[in-house]
């Protein structure tokens, strides 16, 4: 390495180099933010892109700056707190000595997480995209790795994260205030540099030297411990929860002052101008000579060629020595015939025993993520959960749940580049992936099972609690492994070269929230809601699912999108809708004053003729096919609408006898008091408005909606559930009854008119016998 | 039997495919033919259901296929322009995969796979993962793919691009015993002397606009009589030279 003839190429390439990755980032960036073409724009750009999560993005920088911030803060204060004697002054700028071993110890993990946590979130198998292209260009190897470790310096967003606030921090308590966050930027630098040399080691060097199955096991091993050193090094600046690290911290030998970390943190603390020059010369002096011995090292590793040769060589030689430690378990696979598996299944099954990244990211993570949160959090769910069995359903629900998101999710994207092949069979790709969300609606079982087998031992004594409380998990568990199969239809970019760019976060979130939602369904005391969440769940599933289902034609082209139709989606919209307009225009009417007949009709009527204004406005708009009708070409079929209605409102009224025999009548009527006496006003409520809105949602939309993708009966019992559920309790298995006549009926007459026949003969038979026969 | 009715792909404001129809008998050896971006793997993808047609369909056997895709299928064998396979898995297991897929048992599969591939001079590379093949076998592997449920029909998008001499004139003999046992073909080319030594009849598609059908010797005569294929289609692309770095 002269320094004389590479000086200038070296800043020049750098800058080029930065300038290349920023330029690429810029073009991410507007790529996702522009989503469209203008209309003059002829140029072929890449995909369109599919806009999302652009906010986050920007939110999410100074917020996780800030939170790193405050948790270095208290890092060292706890670091102080354990490491100097009790009353020392904590505004002396000076560090003790053992303060000063304990910050560069602080240093050196946070410097070795973020490491871990770059090189595990890339894909170290496979080359990175720049490399093979950029050594082509007429720069010398050595020039081009110089510019590389310089570039990643600049560009490590972990990196910044995990050290710019501590250096910052320390910066504070040496005194230097405002002019802090500068200081941390300047001193963190030289381990950034470190950082960014130990990256390009890992992932340029050992990938030449590597096989990539030896590689790939690697990856897993370093994801896990990236994660697992997050975690430590986050648990120093949490109160309460730093007593291991900060043990760990007093052992620390003297000899890490020496270090880089030390000799940074000491540089920072240091005011007397001239000994801190001389700290920050031993400081770059011990960067550069490691810097430099790393570049000998990779030039050494690099001699034959830099990328191409290696990797290919690598690649070739594999196979051969792969083959007798992966030959043993194909004949295993073979015989293997208890469980009948799919073709899929069994192949998902196979990827996942080779590849050791994905088992490690599906299945393992999540022990590590959702254990790491249960003792870092502060909800004591860890001490709670043997206690509680609600507690504990709820973790396994949120461990499965968690796993489901890096397995089900990812079940386009594990197809990745090779999806052109389900492409190829004759069967359905909705198939497919039905029979990936079963198998991982079965495997990741395993956490709850495990878990409640512990609990089982654990417990004192098995309850009705505990059994309910896991059953409501264990059912919850395979409806989630559908809704994250669906929701990844729409949140992964299969054919997306770049890792990171592989899983759109909006999705991710948007499936963790619903997975929070479900929780409560395991945590609720009341048997009623969850019958309630979990009628939801499932209504919910199969709505995405059939999102999805819409989509799969679509998925490998760029800009096409499948042509509106009615779906249950729009239903679970139009009901939210109707709930949400019926109680603001209630709220308007009633105001304080008293609850009349006539409000609720009012209110009633407002609600559902905005529900289906807007609901119609829109599907217009779309021209979406399969909008119900009021009138079917045939008749509409009033007569069955008469018939089934007077079968419904037998069951109802024989219902209300019964309950009636046995004294259950008039607490169940007090309990519910929306039947509070409306007085006349209840018929044209029941008998007209009800029966007209609520027909439109529940059968037009949502039992019209389900019955696109699925059977009568699955589509009959689910629109029954869920118009039932919003139905007062002690109501609900005679509206379950109706609303599955009405559904038939509305299956046989094709047009809006019949059922509502059905739900108003319905009404005025229950009305009828509680008014004159009880 | 393929068949297109007014075919059309626009993406945004580009029109990649104009109204195109088009029929291909059963049997027949059809060569489509055009110079790079001439629409040739958008009209193959959507046959194939992966992109969907802004206007008209095509039709293999009757079928749409876009909205009967699975049962178009059956019929269809496909090589696509760069066959990727999944990482971690051996040709054999891909292979064995593919025909499963298309309802073979699972021991049937795993003979038919070895012996396919054995006839396709792979053996050696069977245990090897698919991913690091080199494209000469990849594409092998492919045709294998597209063949392990002998369709009627086998869609082709560049079968012998980036080849190297033995391994085109092996492919170039498998087309043609597929071609004598009755299959119909499909393929996109760029390459004029593998058009001119396996096809029955050849269409030339440029800047998205089928120009000129018909056998080999109809085209010639649109020429001259002794034109090589190479003048018509230079003939037939080069009409608008003006707006040649338009799209």
């Amino acid at each position: 390495m002269n320094a004389g003839s590479g000086a200038a190429p070296l800043i020049r390439s750098t800058a080029l180099l930065i300038r290349l990755r920023l330029r690429r980032l810029a073009n991410q960036m507007t790529a996702l933010s522009q989503g469209r073409k203008k209309p003059g724009d002829k140029a072929r750009t890449g995909n369109p892109g599919k806009k999302s999560s652009k906010i986050i993005l920007y939110l999410a920088w100074p917020l996780m700056l800030f939170v790193f911030g405050s948790i270095s803060f208290t890092a060292i204060t706890n670091l102080h707190g354990a490491l100097d004697p009790p009353g020392s002054f904590w505004v002396t700028v000076e560090f003790s000595n053992a303060l000063s071993i304990g910050v560069a110890y602080l240093l050196i993990v946070l410097w070795t997480a973020s490491l871990l946590v770059t090189v595990a979130s890339g894909e170290l198998a496979k080359p990175e995209w720049d490399l093979e292209w950029l050594i082509t260009l007429p720069v010398r190897s050595d020039t081009l790795l110089w510019a590389r470790i310089a570039e990643r310096s600049v560009v490590n967003p972990s990196g910044a994260l995990a050290l710019l606030p501590a250096c910052t921090a320390i910066a504070w308590f040496s005194g230097y205030r405002w002019g802090a966050p500068l200081v941390g930027v300047l001193a963190a630098w030289p381990l950034l540099l470190l950082a960014a040399l130990v990256r390009t080691l890992i992932d340029t060097g050992l990938r030449l030297r590597l096989r990539s199955a030896q590689l790939r096991n690697l990856h897993a091993v370093l994801s896990v411990l990236s994660i697992v050193l997050m975690y430590l090094s986050f648990s120093i600046g949490l109160k309460g929860k730093s007593e291991f690290m900060l043990g760990l911290a007093e052992s620390m030998p003297g000899w890490l002052l020496y270090t880089p970390m030390g000799l940074t943190a000491r540089m920072i603390n240091e005011r007397a101008f001239a000994d801190a020059i001389l700290l920050l010369l031993a400081l770059l002096a011990e960067v550069g000579v490691i810097t430099w011995l790393g570049v000998r090292l990779l030039r050494h590793v690099l001699r034959h060629g830099v990328v191409a040769g290696g990797a290919r060589e690598g690649a070739r030689t594999a196979p051969g020595v792969a083959d007798t430690a992966l030959a043993p378990d194909a004949p295993a696979a073979a015989g293997f015939p208890r469980i009948t598996l799919s073709a899929v299944q069994r192949r998902e099954l196979t990827l996942l025993r080779r590849d050791r990244n994905f088992l490690v990211q599906s299945l393992v993570l999540p022990l590590l993520i959702v254990g790491g949160q249960m003792l870092l959090g502060t909800s004591g769910a860890a001490s709670t959960m043997w206690t509680n069995p609600n507690v504990l359903a709820s973790v396994a629900f949120g461990l499965a749940a968690y796993s489901l998101s890096m397995s089900a999710f990812q079940t386009l994207n594990s197809e990745g580049q090779a999806l052109w092949l389900l492409y190829t069979f004759p069967c359905s790709i909705e198939d497919v992936l039905k029979d990936k969300a079963k198998l991982w609606g079965v495997l990741t079982l395993a956490y709850p099972l495990g878990l409640f087998a512990v609990g089982a031992l654990v417990t004192p004594s098995l309850d009705w609690k505990f059994l309910g409380a896991m059953l409501t998990a264990l059912l919850g568990i395979p409806i989630y492994a559908f809704i994250a199969v669906a929701l990844g239809v729409f949140g992964s970019n299969p054919l997306e070269q770049q890792q990171n760019q592989k899983v759109k976060p909006a999705y991710v979130y948007l499936y963790m929230s619903l997975s929070a939602l479900y929780v409560y369904a395991i945590i609720t005391p009341q048997p009623a809601q969850r019958l309630i969440f979990m009628v939801l769940s499932i209504l919910l599933a199969a709505a995405l699912w059939q999102k999805a289902r819409d989509q799969l034609g679509f998925l490998l082209d760029p800009d096409a999108s499948p042509p509106p139709r009615v779906s249950t989606s729009d239903g679970l919209i139009a009901v939210m809708l109707f709930f949400v307009s019926q109680a603001v225009a209630a709220a308007v009417i009633i105001g304080r004053g008293r609850v009349t007949g006539a409000a609720v009709l009012v209110a009633f009527s407002i609600g559902g003729a905005v529900t289906y204004a807007l609901m119609r406005w829109v599907y217009a708009r779309a021209k979406t096919e399969g909008v119900p009708r009021m009138l079917g070409e045939d008749a509409s079929r009033p007569l069955l609408g008469v018939v089934a209605g007077l079968a419904a409102g037998a069951a109802g009224v024989l219902y209300l006898f019964s309950l009636d025999a046995l004294d259950l009548l008039e607490s169940a009527l007090q309990a519910s008091k929306s039947y509070a006496n409306l007085g006349l006003w209840t018929l044209p409520l029941a008998l007209i408005a009800a029966p007209v809105f609520e027909e439109f949602i529940f059968r037009g939309l949502i039992f019209g909606g389900l019955r696109r993708s699925f059977g009568v009966w699955p589509a009959t019992l689910a629109s029954a559930a869920i118009f039932a559920i919003v139905h007062p309790a002690f109501s609900i298995i005679p509206v379950f009854i109706l609303g599955a006549c009405a559904a038939l009926v509305y299956e046989r007459s094709r047009s809006l008119l019949a059922p509502m026949i059905v739900h108003a003969v319905y009404n005025g038979c229950v009305i009828g016998a509680q008014t004159f026969l009880l | 039997m393929i068949e297109f009715q007014e075919l059309t792909r626009t993406y945004g404001d580009f029109t990649a495919v104009r109204p195109l129809s088009l029929q291909v008998r059963s049997g027949e050896v059809f060569g489509f033919l055009g110079p790079n971006g001439a629409g040739k793997t958008t009209t193959i993808r959507m046959m194939m259901g992966i992109l969907v047609p802004s206007g008209g369909r095509a039709l293999i056997n009757g079928l749409d296929c876009h909205s009967q895709r699975a049962e178009v299928q059956r019929h269809v064998g496909y090589l696509p322009d760069n066959p990727i396979y999944y990482d971690f898995l051996r040709g054999r297991e891909i292979l064995q995969f593919v025909a499963e897929m298309h309802g073979m048992a699972r021991r049937e599969a795993a003979g038919h796979a070895v012996r396919m591939l054995a006839d396709f001079g792979l053996e050696e590379v069977v245990d090897e993962f698919a991913v690091n093949y080199s494209m000469g076998m990849k594409k092998k592997l492919g045709l294998a793919c597209a063949l392990i449920h002998d369709p009627q029909v086998l869609i082709l998008d560049e079968p012998i691009n980036g080849l190297d001499p033995r391994a085109a004139r092996e492919v170039q003999d498998r087309l043609r015993q597929a071609a004598a046992s009755g299959k119909t073909i499909f393929m996109s080319t760029h390459l004029l002397d593998m058009a001119e030594k396996v096809c029955t009849r050849v269409g030339i598609i440029h800047r998205g606009e089928l120009t000129a059908t018909g056998t080999l010797e109809e085209l010639r005569a649109r020429v001259h009589q002794n034109a090589s294929l190479e003048e018509v289609f230079l003939k037939v692309t080069d009409e608008e030279p003006a707006q040649a770095d338009a799209p």
